[in-house]
């Protein structure tokens, strides 16, 4: 069991490694844009620094903590278009049949997938996160626990997407639905909580995970909780567990590149 | 022993009807209509260790459904698959370390990376130790002659040498038994050639168990002993090479076999023809 | 001219079949303007303050216009087409068609945005009315001149673009700058009209681009006013000529480049 995992985390390692390589073979471009997600992402508190003009806070939110939720917002988007860039692109490669080359090797087909691809100008986003992060001087502890809801943040995205991406086993023009939901979920993401009241609130806590992946934890790192942490961490581990098994459970419907030469 | 087991194998897809144009699309959203298409229906056969087998058939057959059902790509709707013992919907990854598989039109290599690398990669894959990479790399390198590019990215290569590529990639942790799905497509006879005397010398060699799909007839007289058609997802011939000659002619009523001139082009032909085309797709 | 309108006319038809997909798109809107609502319900403490000189409504209603004609253009396919063409050599094939390959690409992207964005705009009125409620001082009849200003407006966005894309001629990759772009319009064009900015910075605002792309058309939907009017058309006919000698400018100096190089 340990060996497997040895061995899978290598294939991962090396994949890793060899995307980075493929990106690294032009250094201009690949600095280029690293450097400009970060201004892109800069770009954007600008607006912050309009609507604190206006407000003192917002949502219920004074800048540090609008500076947290974006550092952590980046973070983890930036992470898990690192490590899991292609669970983001999972319907497409359902529909187009494209799982094949995976389902021939012998390690863990989910895992190989979402691993095999990497986002360079992510590279940009997680730097930015972490670097916003710092600036709100949170701490030793805060930064802990940044770091911490960082990784659960992946999760939560990641998760998300492979549950949304998983049900293009069934329906086809998920690839579309996909993408939206993710961006729409960013979109929630980089907006305090408190704008929301009522049901949508109760939505993007629990449905659209916003409030697991970023708000909970923002509110953690201004003054710790520790049921919440557990709640976050309770939900992110569900959720991933759900994510998992439908994906396993449609796996069963794969239809390979078949239905594409039947639709010709 | 027997290398594959297949029994009464079926797959249907379920296909969205739509019709043309932008009411068609509407209606399709409304209304949506699914098609059933029987892609492999009812399939049985036995392949001994060692064998080199043809599995040919029209497009749209059924025989690359059927392959990947026996490597665990696509799940099957009903019968039973066997594969060295195993089987694949249950224990796809203990399978996965004794089977490999080449598909002609579809790559598995990193193309910016060199075909050392890529086979590194494979290496790691299918958990070899540096050290055993190191020694088989060098082994089928050898073999199959990439001494001159190993070295050179894979988006640089000619076509026949990428080929030569992705079969040493697929031979990396000694597989049991091939699945070549068109290995020759596209390349020149020249370097067609050369693939197949290198399957053969697998073949002779490991033990290989070679599994052969192929529109190309050169490729089937000269590798495989034993050949089987499948058309509209059923079995309709499967047949030694060496009787398939003498039963077809014997089927036509000709009596002394030695003396016509039959080629098994024509033989595949006049099959395709006679049992196809009543569920083209 | 005749040539460029056969373009147009067949692309048009052709996303008429994509429509459907553009649906989706439709779920990306609704979650920004949902968002909008909720944030400007928050910042607007009372139903009647003014920030900037709009009222609750009028905010909403210019960020649900700019962001319809965001959404409803969809500019970046113009710059994925050319950094496509160009970077995959297709543009070899092409320049030597008998007609000029930029304004080619500005034909087919108009009928691409002819068909969405009507239905965008059909989108934010029925979002509009439920959500927020009817603009106040709407003038219906001048909803030509503001139709005028759109399709500059959208027009320009797309030359600016196009220009962007046009470096992939001597850089590999031009996407960043079109993020950097882009996020400079969605930040002081789209989620804001120009009056929310510090006084010192409002002149500076009124020469850039986004003037002209994003702030005119949707300032004269939600206040309109003649003098406000023809002030933006003035700028917007300037902008699209500088625009434009640009885009060629840059094109020629690629082509020339193309040939040295040999593609």
């Amino acid at each position: 069991m340990l060996t497997a995992v040895k061995n899978q985390l290598r294939v991962c390692l090396l994949s890793l490694k060899y995307n980075i390589m493929r990106e690294m073979v032009n250094k201009v471009t690949f600095l280029t844009n690293v450097c400009f997600m970060v201004l892109n992402n800069a770009a954007l508190l600008v607006q912050w620094f309009i609507l604190f003009r206006l407000r003192e806070d917002v949502g219920g939110y004074t800048l540090r903590e609008i500076m947290l939720l974006w550092g952590l917002t980046a973070a983890s988007f930036g992470l898990s278009h690192i490590l899991f860039a292609r669970v983001f692109s999972l319907s497409e490669l359902i529909i187009k049949g494209k799982l094949d080359a995976y389902l021939v090797q012998p390690k863990n087909v989910l895992v190989s997938v979402i691993t095999s691809s990497t986002d360079i100008s992510a590279i940009g986003d997680l730097l930015y996160g972490v670097a916003l992060a710092c600036a709100c001087s949170p701490g030793i502890g805060g930064f802990f626990l940044f770091l911490l809801f960082t990784v659960t943040g992946t999760i939560v995205f990641t998760a998300f997407a492979l549950l949304i991406g998983s049900l293009s086993f069934w329906f086809l023009r998920m690839d579309m639905l996909e993408n939206q939901a993710v961006m729409g979920m960013i979109s929630f993401a980089t907006y305090p909580d408190g704008i929301f009241q009522g049901i949508s609130r109760f939505l993007l806590y629990y449905i659209i995970p916003v409030g697991m992946a970023v708000w909970h934890p923002v509110h953690m790192i201004n003054s710790f909780h520790a049921g919440t942490l557990f709640t976050v961490l309770g939900y992110a581990l569900l959720l991933l567990t759900a994510a998992v098994c439908v994906f396993y459970r449609g796996l069963r419907k794969y239809s390979s590149g078949n239905l594409m030469t039947a639709r010709m | 022993m027997q290398a594959i087991r297949v029994e009464n194998l079926s797959k249907t897809f379920r296909v969205k009807k739509k019709e043309k144009g932008m009411a068609g699309s509407i209606k399709a959203i409304l209304h949506p209509q699914t098609e059933k298409i029987q892609a492999v229906n009812g399939v049985s056969f036995q392949v001994e260790e060692g064998e080199m087998l043809a599995f040919i058939g029209p497009n749209g057959a059924g025989k690359s459904t059927t392959i990947k059902m026996l490597t665990g790509i696509l799940y099957p709707d009903g019968g039973r698959v066997e594969v060295l013992g195993i089987d694949p919907t249950k224990k796809r990854k203990q399978l996965a370390y004794q089977i490999g598989t080449v598909f002609g039109q579809k790559e598995q290599l990193w193309t910016h990376l060199t075909p050392y690398d890529n086979f590194r990669f494979f290496g790691a894959i299918y958990d070899l130790s540096e050290r055993e990479a190191e020694v088989r790399i060098e082994e089928l390198a050898k073999r199959f002659e990439l001494g001159t590019f190993i070295d050179t990215p894979v988006r640089n290569l000619s076509l026949g040498q990428r080929i030569r590529c992705e079969i040493v990639a697929s031979l990396i942790h000694k597989p049991k038994v091939l699945f070549l799905d068109e290995p020759t497509i596209g390349l020149d006879p020249v370097v067609k050639e050369n693939i197949r005397s290198l399957i053969m010398q697998m073949n002779r060699e490991e033990h290989t168990t070679i599994f052969l799909t192929s529109h190309d007839v050169g490729d089937i007289e000269k590798l495989c002993r034993r050949i089987i058609i499948v058309n509209a997802g059923q079995i309709v011939l499967d047949d030694s090479m060496k009787k398939l000659k003498e039963h077809y002619l014997q089927g036509k009523g000709v009596e002394d076999s030695a003396a016509s001139d039959v080629s098994l082009e024509d033989i595949i032909m006049d099959v395709y023809k006679a049992e196809g085309r009543t569920a083209a797709v | 001219m005749r040539k460029y309108m056969v373009i147009y006319r067949s692309v048009l038809l052709e996303n008429l079949q994509y429509a459907a997909n553009v649906a989706m798109g439709f779920l990306g809107y609704f979650v920004f303007i949902f968002i909008f609502v909720k944030l400007w319900g928050y910042m607007y403490r009372t139903p009647e303050e003014l920030i900037a000189g709009y009222t609750k409504e009028q905010m909403i209603w210019y960020v649900m216009m700019t962001e319809m004609l965001f959404f409803g253009s969809n500019a970046a396919s113009v710059a994925r087409e050319v950094a496509g063409d160009i970077r995959g050599g297709n543009i070899a094939y092409l320049m030597n068609r008998p007609y000029h390959y930029t304004l080619y690409i500005l034909a087919k992207y108009t009928g691409e945005w002819s068909v969405r964005l009507p239905m965008y705009v059909a989108l934010a009125v029925v979002i509009g009315m439920v959500m927020v409620g009817p603009l106040p001082h709407f003038r219906l009849t001048a909803v030509w001149a503001m139709a005028l200003c759109v399709i500059l407006g959208l027009t320009i966005n797309a030359v600016f673009k196009m220009c962007i894309s046009l470096f992939s001629f001597w850089i590999e990759d031009a996407t960043p700058f079109q993020w950097l772009y882009d996020k400079l319009i969605l930040v002081v064009g789209i989620l804001f009209p120009v009056e929310i900015f510090p006084q010192t910075l409002q002149p500076l605002l009124k020469l850039t681009p986004i003037y002209t792309v994003c702030y005119g058309p949707a300032k004269l939907i939600v206040d309109f006013s003649p003098e406000k009017c023809l002030e933006i058309l003035v700028v917007q006919i300037l902008y699209l000529m500088v625009g434009c000698e640009m885009m060629f400018l840059i094109y020629r100096k690629g082509v020339k480049k193309l040939y040295v190089n040999g593609g």
